[in-house]
């Protein structure tokens, strides 16, 4: 690898524009991702996620702007960035009819990895993932999460260094769903960069860099721990026997951000000077609840998220549309020091980013 | 180029495997052919023979009864009821007992005595225009043959040497099938009808699923460029096609004695010309068919109705309104059909079928550039 290429980011968009009809499915996009980021791309169906990783595979053209892999231009050196990459797009992609070894065998065959590399890498993913008594089944007869992970094996065969995944754990069960992130997480370990499409926030803690898109645009960006900065005061968990009346006695206590029901628990987001157990306690004997009790926990993407976006109370801390992060296992700090937008930080009305 | 065959090797072989594990694809090109041959061969005949006849004799003399044991004696007609009045032929007719009523008007031996020319209606029912237009052809040759006997009687009892007068006695011959079997006229017409739907519909599908799947992306994300891919994916088809070129073949001269008189290369050239255009065919359907279903509904369209139908198998080409036989210009059937017959039934090499093979060879490359443009334009998106 040269210097420049190493230099590069793994990826990097600029003004990157994709339209279906009248629907702008990526509009202008300016991105950056480090070398050896896991980085999560959050968002709801239809938020683009999937347009942008199939113009970073080279597999749908922009309408505008441009992007590069590794330092190369997605529209006109495609091929050299398609063998530095591993594809693995939102619906299952393999042939149903072929038996998990022939699948794996096929493409990495057409990607042009010899004989001898074919067996046994596909020996030590297989095993590695756990696949290694289904290599003889075909692919229509495998389980959710065992496709899944056929299509991941696959795209590892020849050993890409920038993992596009689309989606890979949806539908997928839970157990499948963790099994899964351990292999990213190993994926990670050995220095690859993955890009992560999901719409399960839960999933955005596990990355060590998110983006969370909609309608095309960016709105949050940064590591987990620097959007959950953004949203001000602490987290308070309240648990009473008559939840809805919990509910009503804190909701007006001075303090108190916004309250809201979490199934029989009432979750409480504070930002007053004074201990929310003491102050929350007081109101909650005031009002007569019995059985009340109240902890602080750490906030959960879910929580941030659902904060951010809601207009009541969010700190108007929508970032800009654009964004980098550098390289590294979690660190956030990038050449420029800050997790730069175009048209504004990151930060929030927590008073800013600290990496 | 090592790797570029490493890869066509892996898509052909990905190929034979999908055909081997889906045995429906396997009953459509390799069973299917042979049940159509055999269907075609035995059931659907167009022989006409052993016709179903009612004779109405009016007359009733000994003159029109040795005129109608000609028909009695012919195999072409079986006289299967005589009958006394003209609502008879209605009745036989609609029921279906007879397709063919002889009748003799009275007054027929009077005529005959007095040297003028006799009158017989021949009644044919039209309802199969086939057997109708056969029976017609029988008739009138078994009238003239019938007039020559009457000519050659006159001229014994008038002392008369016929042969110093030297008159014509038409002799109707068939040429290259003389017997008239339908079997050796469909065989090599049916081959034709086979080899298109297979390479049509299998191409056109086979491209189409592959987007369906969405490993269409996956082969994108890899090297492999376009033209491996089409090759790979055609390789098989052609080979199959063969197959199914030398089953018929085989069939056709075992089963059924279909001559093969001509130059087999030039057979084997024509075929390969018509596989490729009809190869050619299929990708244009599948660079233009958004879904399987269309794609099997186009093939069916574009492949095996002209061929079936346009082609001169089921019908000659020049008994068709002009207008479909320009069509027929268009779809590269009817230059193999009249390939196939040519060098199975008259015995035809490369000299005498080069007009054809032009033809073909023009048809294959226009399609393949055609569809390789349309295919090239849909994949940039």
């Amino acid at each position: 690898m040269t210097t420049t290429a190493t230099a590069a980011p793994a990826i990097r968009t600029h003004g990157l524009r994709r339209s279906f009809g009248d629907i702008l499915a990526v509009a202008d996009l300016d991105l950056e991702v480090g070398e050896g980021a896991v980085f999560g791309l959050l968002g709801p169906d239809g938020a683009g996620k999937s347009t942008l990783i199939r113009m970073l595979a080279t597999v749908l053209r922009p309408d505008a702007g441009g992007a590069s892999v590794f330092g190369h231009s997605v529209t006109t050196e495609a091929s050299q960035v398609t063998p530095r990459i591993g594809y693995m797009s939102q619906r299952f992609s393999m042939y149903p009819d072929l038996s998990v070894a022939e699948n794996m065998d096929f493409f990495a065959t057409i990607r042009g990895v010899s004989k001898a590399d074919r067996r046994t890498r596909a020996a030590s993913l297989l095993e590695g993932m756990g696949l290694a008594e289904f290599t003889k089944r075909q692919a229509q007869h495998l389980s959710g999460g065992m496709k899944q992970k056929l299509m991941l094996a696959t795209t590892l065969m020849h050993e890409p260094d920038l993992l596009l995944l689309d989606e890979p754990t949806t539908g997928v069960d839970p157990v499948s769903r963790r099994e899964f992130w351990r292999i990213l997480a190993g994926l990670h370990r050995a220095g690859k960069t993955v890009l992560v499409a999901t719409p399960y926030m839960d999933e955005a803690e596990r990355c060590t860099h998110i983006a969370f898109l909609d309608s095309g645009r960016i709105k949050q960006f940064g590591t987990p721990d620097e959007i959950k900065a953004q949203v001000p005061g602490r987290l308070v968990e309240v648990s009473a026997t008559q939840p809805r009346a919990a509910l009503a006695a804190v909701k007006a206590v001075p303090g108190v951000e916004s309250a809201h029901l979490l199934g029989d628990v009432v979750r409480v987001l504070w930002s007053g000077s004074a201990e929310p157990e003491q102050a929350l306690g007081a109101a909650l004997a005031a009002a007569g609840v019995d059985g009340a009790g109240t902890r602080e926990v750490a906030p959960d993407m879910e929580t941030v998220f659902a904060y951010l976006a809601d207009p009541s109370t969010g700190s108007g801390s929508v970032g800009g549309g654009s964004g980098s992060v550098g390289g590294g296992s979690g660190s956030v700090a990038g050449g420029s020091g800050s997790v730069a937008g175009g048209s504004g930080s990151v930060a929030g009305g927590s008073g800013g980013v600290a990496p | 180029m090592r790797q570029a065959l490493i890869r066509v090797g892996a898509i052909v072989r990905k190929e034979f495997r999908h055909l081997g594990r889906d045995p429906r694809m396997l009953l459509a090109v390799v069973i299917t052919p042979v049940i159509q041959l055999l269907l075609f061969a035995y059931a659907i005949s167009f022989d006409v023979d052993h016709v179903p006849t009612l004779v109405i004799d009016f007359d009733n003399s000994p003159a029109s009864q040795r005129y109608l044991q000609q028909y009695e004696a012919s195999p072409f007609f079986d006289v299967v009821a005589h009958g006394t009045s003209l609502a008879d032929v209605d009745t036989a007719f609609d029921g279906n007992t007879a397709r063919v009523a002889i009748i003799i008007p009275s007054g027929f031996s009077r005529t005959l005595a007095s040297d003028a020319a006799a009158q017989v209606s021949v009644l044919v029912d039209g309802s199969e225009p086939n057997a109708a237009k056969i029976s017609q052809a029988y008739s009138v040759a078994l009238n003239q043959l019938y007039g020559q006997q009457l000519t050659r009687e006159w001229a014994d009892a008038q002392g008369l040497d016929l042969s110093s007068f030297g008159l014509l006695e038409p002799r109707i011959r068939t040429w290259y099938n003389p017997e008239r079997r339908s079997s050796d006229f469909l065989i090599p017409g049916l081959m034709v009808v086979i080899l298109a739907i297979v390479t049509v519909q299998q191409t056109a599908v086979t491209l189409v699923r592959e987007r369906d799947l969405g490993t269409q992306e996956q082969l994108e994300v890899s090297p492999m460029r376009r033209i491996e891919l089409m090759v790979g994916k055609l390789l098989p088809w052609t080979l199959i096609a063969f197959l199914d070129v030398a089953l018929i073949t085989g069939l056709g001269r075992t089963l059924f004695d279909v001559p093969l008189r001509g130059d087999f290369w030039a057979l084997t050239v024509g075929a390969a010309l018509f596989v490729f255009a009809s190869l050619g065919m299929g990708l244009l359907i599948s660079a233009i068919a958004p879904s399987l279903d269309t794609a099997n509904i186009m093939a069916m369209l574009i492949a095996f109705l002209p061929a079936f139908l346009l082609s001169g198998f089921a019908f000659a080409l020049d008994q068709i309104p002009v207008f479909l036989q320009w069509i027929s210009y268009a779809f590269p059937a009817r230059y193999m059909v009249s390939i196939s017959r040519g060098v199975f039934l008259k015995g035809a090499g490369f000299a005498e079928i080069w007009p054809e093979l032009i033809s073909l060879v023009a048809y294959a490359l226009v399609m393949l550039v055609i569809s390789s443009v349309l295919y090239g334009r849909r994949s940039s998106r």
